[in-house]
C-alpha cells in the first residue's frame, strides 16, 4: 500500500474534480427529480380519471427497472432513433427519469398518509380541492416525507457511480483512473473514496434528524 | 330548508338509504338516531353532498345537491359540519383553524376572519387557546374549536356527526353546552347522536332509522314516552338500560 503516491497532488485535485461532477450531477438531479416527481406523486394521489392511471403506470414500470438499463437506454439507445446527449446529460437524464418514480411513490404515500377526515374538513368548510391540497394536505403530508425523501437524495447521490458506465468521469470513474496507475494505489484510494461518499451523505442525513426533531 | 324526496342510496349491493322522505325546516334542531350502520351518518353527510346519493332529490337550501351542475363549493359555505373526530388541522393553530375557509372561501381580510374567530372562539369558552395547537387541547375543548371553525363560515344550516362519541365522558357536557346554546339562537341543525338528554332538551324532532329507512319521526317527548316503532323501542330500551 502507498499512501504517500496514491494522495498526491495531481491525485487529490483528480479525485477532487471527479467529486464535484458527482456532486453537480446529483444536485441537478435532485432538483429535477423532485419537481417532477413531486407533480407525478400529486396526479397520481388526485385519482383524476386516466390521467392517475397512467401516471401510475409510468411510475410502476421505471420503478421495476434497474437503474443501470436506464442509464444504457438513454446514453445508447436513444441515439438510434437519433437523440443523442452528452455523457453527462445522459446522466443527469436517467437518474432523473429513475429517481422521479420513487420520488413520486414516496409523495404519494405521504399524501396518503393523512387522514381522510382532513379532507372532508377541508372539503365542507367550501375549500376547493386545489385548496385542500394546498392548505391542509400537502403541508401535513411533506412533514411525514422529509426523511424518505432525503434518504432517496442519499441514494441519488451513491447511484451517480453508475454512471461510469458510460464513462462519466464522476468520483468513482476518477478513482478508477488513478487505481489504474499502481495496484498499491488500490486500498487507499477507495479508503478516500469512500470517506468522501460518507460525508457528504452523513451530513445529508443528520439535516434530515433535525429537520424530524423540528417537525415533529 | 333541507328535503329528502324518495332518496336511495346504493355502496355495491348494500342498501345504505332506502327511501328517505324527509323535510327539515329554518331553524328546526333535528335529531337523528339508530343503531350503528342504520345509516344515519350517512343521511347526514348526504346533505353537503359528502356522500353522492344514488337516487331521488336532495334540495338544501334552495339548491339540489345531487345536480352534477351545482357549484359545490358555493354551496358548501352556507353548510357548516362538524364530525366526530374534530377534524382540526394539527398542523394550524386554533385560529389559523379557525380563519383557514373565511379567508379562503369568503375572501374575508386576516383582520376581519381573526376578530371572527375570536368573536367564536369566546363563543365556545375558550378565547384564550386561540394560540394554541389542536394537540394541545383536551377533546371538549377540540370539539369547541371545531364548532367555532364551523360557525365562523356563519352557515344556515350546522350539521352534527356524533360530536361527543370520541369524547371522555366529562367532557360531553361542555360540548352539548355550546351546541344547546347555538340551538337555542335558532341555528338549524341536524344532529346525529345518541345523546338522549340534548335530544330531549332542544330537539324539536326525532328521526329514528334503521336499514337505511326512517322508521319513526315525532317530537322528543312522544318518541321517549311511546315508540309506535318495535325496532325504535328495542333501540331506545338498550341505550337507556345500558
Amino acid at each position: 500500500m502507498d499512501f504517500i503516491g496514491a494522495y498526491s497532488p495531481d491525485n487529490l485535485m483528480f479525485l477532487v474534480e471527479g467529486f464535484w461532477i458527482t456532486l453537480k450531477v446529483a444536485a441537478i438531479s435532485i432538483v429535477l427529480s423532485f419537481l417532477i416527481g413531486g407533480i407525478l406523486g400529486i396526479l397520481r394521489y388526485a385519482d383524476i380519471p386516466v390521467l392517475s392511471k397512467i401516471v401510475a403506470a409510468i411510475i410502476e414500470i421505471i420503478r421495476n427497472l434497474p437503474l443501470l438499463l436506464i442509464i444504457f437506454f438513454v446514453y445508447f439507445a436513444l441515439p438510434e432513433i437519433g437523440v443523442k446527449f452528452s455523457i453527462e446529460a445522459s446522466a443527469i437524464i436517467a437518474l432523473t427519469v429513475f429517481e422521479s418514480a420513487m420520488l413520486a411513490e414516496i409523495i404519494r404515500s405521504g399524501l396518503n398518509s393523512v387522514p381522510k377526515g382532513q379532507i372532508e374538513a377541508g372539503r365542507s368548510s367550501g375549500l376547493t380541492y386545489i385548496q385542500t391540497l394546498g392548505h391542509i394536505v400537502l403541508p401535513q403530508g411533506l412533514k411525514k416525507m422529509v426523511p424518505p425523501i432525503v434518504s432517496q437524495f442519499i441514494s441519488l447521490l451513491k447511484d451517480t457511480s453508475l454512471a461510469t458506465v458510460i464513462v462519466l468521469p464522476d468520483l468513482m470513474h476518477n478513482a478508477q483512473v488513478i487505481n489504474a496507475q499502481s495496484i498499491n494505489y488500490i486500498v487507499p484510494i477507495f479508503i478516500l473514496v469512500a470517506l468522501m461518499y460518507f460525508v457528504v451523505n452523513y451530513i445529508l442525513s443528520i439535516v434530515t434528524r433535525r429537520l424530524e426533531l423540528k417537525t415533529s | 330548508m333541507i328535503k329528502f324526496e324518495n332518496v336511495h342510496k346504493h355502496y355495491g349491493d348494500f342498501h345504505v338509504l332506502n327511501d328517505i322522505n324527509l323535510e327539515i325546516n329554518k331553524g328546526e334542531v333535528v335529531v337523528i338516531i339508530g343503531p350503528s350502520g342504520s345509516g344515519k351518518s350517512t343521511l347526514l353527510r348526504c346533505i353537503n353532498r359528502l356522500e353522492t346519493i344514488s337516487e331521488g332529490l336532495l334540495e338544501v337550501n334552495g339548491v339540489v345537491v345531487n345536480d352534477k351542475k351545482v357549484n359545490i363549493n358555493e354551496f358548501r359555505k352556507n353548510v357548516g359540519m362538524v364530525f366526530q373526530h374534530f377534524n382540526l388541522y394539527p398542523n394550524k393553530t386554533v385560529l389559523e383553524n379557525i380563519m383557514l375557509a373565511p379567508v379562503k372561501v369568503l375572501n374575508k381580510s386576516k383582520e376581519e376572519a381573526k376578530k371572527t374567530a375570536m368573536y367564536y372562539l369566546e363563543k365556545v369558552g375558550i378565547p384564550e387557546k386561540a394560540n394554541s395547537y389542536p394537540s394541545q387541547l383536551s377533546g371538549g375543548q377540540q370539539q369547541r374549536v371545531a364548532i367555532a371553525r364551523g360557525l365562523a363560515m356563519s352557515p344556515e344550516i350546522m350539521l352534527f356527526d356524533e360530536p361527543t362519541s370520541a369524547l371522555d365522558p366529562e367532557m360531553i357536557g361542555e360540548v352539548l353546552d355550546v351546541m344547546k346554546a347555538l340551538a337555542r339562537e335558532g341555528m338549524t341543525m341536524v344532529v346525529v347522536t345518541h345523546e338522549m338528554g340534548f335530544a330531549r332538551e332542544v330537539a324539536d324532532r326525532i328521526i329514528f332509522i334503521d336499514k337505511g329507512q326512517i322508521l319513526e319521526d315525532t317530537d322528543p317527548t312522544e318518541f321517549y314516552n311511546e315508540p309506535k316503532d318495535e325496532r325504535a323501542r328495542l333501540f331506545l330500551s338498550r341505550i337507556l338500560n345500558h
